[in-house]
């Protein structure tokens, strides 16, 4: 079973197999045999890979799973290849600026059919009554930015559309 | 005059601290909360719960013939504002007086007063008290060019009109001062459609120290000791602590004292606190005064053992204030950690999402402070700060200690948070010499969100094996095609 994690926004392939014995995660740098049992605190869990265990806290929602270790807390993006593919009229992810949180437009300053450079500011949003800057991720043409000054948006709407790169 | 009915007008954590106090001693007690809000814990804790309405949250919060409505409503003779929303409201304090609710805080007047942070200013100053050199145009056009001279090197030019940094101009000798005057105008103007200019002395590396002060209206006034506050990201304080790791004994008596002399100077009523600018060289300057309860009132409490709102509620009844300065001492050291919904990584983008699962650190000398509950969501409605956790040690090392083992015992998943941040500032070697100053988490920016140690495969394997339907989808496969290893789908 093939799964895309995100982790830092970097994706990883990675497909989950049993040998008979022990559940093996299989990652572009080997296979791992891992386990995984329920601990005593709520949400805890023992993770037993290698030969080492780690005790952890986990959450698992709707897109990602959240992970306590070591006193650190992890957000696992969950991909599932087959709805990527199946749900993929919206252009590449890179080609998209998805709301980061739900917010209101302050500026726009790029329009539809103007050549960008990666980096550069496409437009101004407010959250929490904090500015953020959304910029080009890479260089390209803009296909479509749907919103205006003033205008609101909600969680994950597309905020600008890039073309698709020409091969 | 006692009070028997006590409406917190605000929520969140502070609404759940106020309305403990308001308990333990016996108050009848009512919290607000806006109609599209979520249960939080302060309205678990309040004898009643007051609906408000609002085209936002936030707006509700700040309405003030609703909430005076309210509270005649449901027949509360006193209201505690919190901090933020209506606390610095000399309009709200005025109402509230003029339908017979006492206001847990200052007069209006003093609010007033200290609001505006010219007149602030001008008012500490003419009362002999330290205020940074500075000089302001609009006082005389003509020699502002002379009158800056006479402030000192370095200075800053700032616009009057101005804030968030824009048209600011640090000058470091004389021959550059007419040049750096004329192009902060014309940034003044770009910006701001005003160039008016005024220049004050430029503290480098300031640090940023408070003193909570209280006072009974009649005359009294102790202070409580004061609180660092240098760790700030986008100019708001996110680790404070007590005693200050940067004053000497005199030192801190003399900041201390004048932040006392600044509050019986305007005869303070209530809790307040006296924020100064503490240069390297030891010289402080009074930055302006907050007429109520901090943030961060708690580190205060650790130390000196004495509940503040308690103490507020205290002078609104008129009994007074429960201590002379000499019973009030500090004892250890204390630190708290503001704990926020924001991507520290990401310029501290707020973060937004359900709180799948909340595991608060407990242990000796840890407080949380919690304005959230497990379940709950954290949206953009209000500010980012979830909670706060406040630790105490015999010392700073072993305050630090606590704080770090409490930080990354703190369980909070289903939405980002600057746990991991906040550990690793107090795992930084300035921040455990407490050589830091109001710059320090943007001249440390690279070290502090570095990356750890790779730990990506235990997190994909823990997504995978705790993600039922993977597992149970995998666990059907023919036992064949398991054996084959690699099988894909």
């Amino acid at each position: 079973m093939r799964r895309i994690y995100q982790i830092d926004g970097e994706e990883t392939e990675c497909w989950l197999s049993h040998d008979g014995r022990s559940m093996i995660l299989n990652t572009p740098d080997g296979a791992i045999p891992c386990q995984l049992d329920a601990a005593e605190a709520p949400g805890g869990y023992t993770l037993r890979v290698r030969g080492r265990t780690y005790d952890m806290r986990v959450a698992v929602g709707p897109d990602a799973t959240f992970v306590h270790l070591n006193g650190q807390t992890f957000a696992i993006g969950r991909v599932d290849p087959a709805e990527r593919l199946a749900g993929n009229d919206g252009g590449a992810v890179d080609d998209r600026i998805v709301a980061p949180m739900p917010g209101v437009v302050v500026s726009v300053n790029a329009k539809a059919g103007d050549q960008v450079k990666e980096g550069q500011p496409l437009l101004v949003i407010e959250s929490m009554k904090l500015e953020t800057s959304l910029t080009a991720p890479r260089d390209g043409v803009i296909a479509e930015i749907p919103f205006a000054a003033g205008d609101s948006f909600g969680l994950k709407a597309t905020l600008a559309q890039l073309a698709p790169e020409e091969e | 005059m006692t009070i028997s009915k006590l409406l917190v007008a605000n929520r969140g954590e502070i609404a759940a601290r106020v309305l403990r106090t308001a308990r333990v001693k016996g108050i009848k007690t009512a919290v607000l909360r806006h109609s599209s809000e979520q249960e939080g814990p302060a309205h678990l804790i309040a004898d009643e719960v007051v609906t408000i309405e609002g085209s936002t949250p936030v707006a509700a919060y700040l309405d003030i013939a609703q909430i005076v409505e309210a509270a005649q409503r449901i027949g509360a003779d006193a209201v505690h504002p919190g901090y933020g929303f209506l606390s610095e409201n000399a309009a709200f304090v005025a109402a509230l007086e003029k339908a017979g609710i006492t206001f847990v805080g200052p007069t209006s007047e003093v609010i007033d007063l200290m609001g505006d942070k010219i007149r602030a200013r001008a008012f500490v100053e003419e009362r002999g008290f330290p205020v940074a050199p500075s000089a302001i145009e609009d006082d005389d056009p003509a020699t502002f060019v002379e009158r800056s001279r006479t402030v000192g090197y370095p200075l800053l030019i700032k616009p009057s009109a101005g804030g968030g940094g824009k048209g600011m101009r640090v000058v470091r000798e004389d021959g550059a001062l007419e040049a750096e005057i004329d192009t902060a105008r014309r940034e003044g103007e770009r910006y701001f459609g005003d160039g008016r200019l005024f220049v004050e002395r430029y503290i480098e590396r300031p640090r940023h120290i408070e003193v909570q002060v209280m006072g009974d209206g009649q005359g009294n006034v102790v202070h409580f000791w004061e609180r660092e506050c240098s760790i700030q990201r986008r100019f708001q304080k996110i680790i404070e602590e007590t005693p200050s790791p940067a004053l000497t004994a005199e030192q801190r008596d003399e900041i201390c004292e004048t932040a006392a002399g600044i509050a019986r100077a305007v005869n303070y009523r209530g809790a307040g606190t006296v924020e100064f600018i503490y240069a390297q060289d030891g010289s402080f300057y009074f930055l302006e005064m907050n007429t109520r309860l901090q943030v961060e009132h708690p580190v205060t409490e650790m130390v000196t053992g004495f509940d503040l709102v308690a103490e507020q509620l205290r002078i609104a009844a008129g009994e007074g204030l429960s201590a002379a300065q000499a019973d009030i001492a500090q004892n250890g050291h204390s630190i708290e950690l503001r704990i926020c919904a924001e991507d520290a990584t990401q310029d501290f983008r707020p973060a937004i999402g359900d709180i799948l699962l909340l595991d608060e650190p407990r242990g000796e000398g840890v407080r949380v402070d919690s304005g959230i509950l497990d379940g709950g969501k954290v949206t953009t409605d209000f500010d980012p700060m979830l909670s706060k956790l406040i630790v105490h040690g015999r010392n700073r090392a072993e305050a630090i200690a606590r704080a770090r083992e409490a930080v990354q015992n703190y369980v909070i998943l289903g939405v980002t948070t600057n746990t991991g941040y906040l550990d690793a500032i107090l795992a930084h070697p300035d921040f455990a010499s407490g050589d830091v100053s109001t710059g320090f988490l943007a001249e440390q920016a690279d070290t502090l969100t570095a990356p750890g140690e790779d730990v990506s495969d235990l997190l994909m394997a823990a997504a995978a094996l705790s993600d039922e339907r993977l597992v149970s989808d995998v666990m059907q496969i023919p036992e064949m095609h398991r054996k084959m290893g690699g099988w894909r789908n």
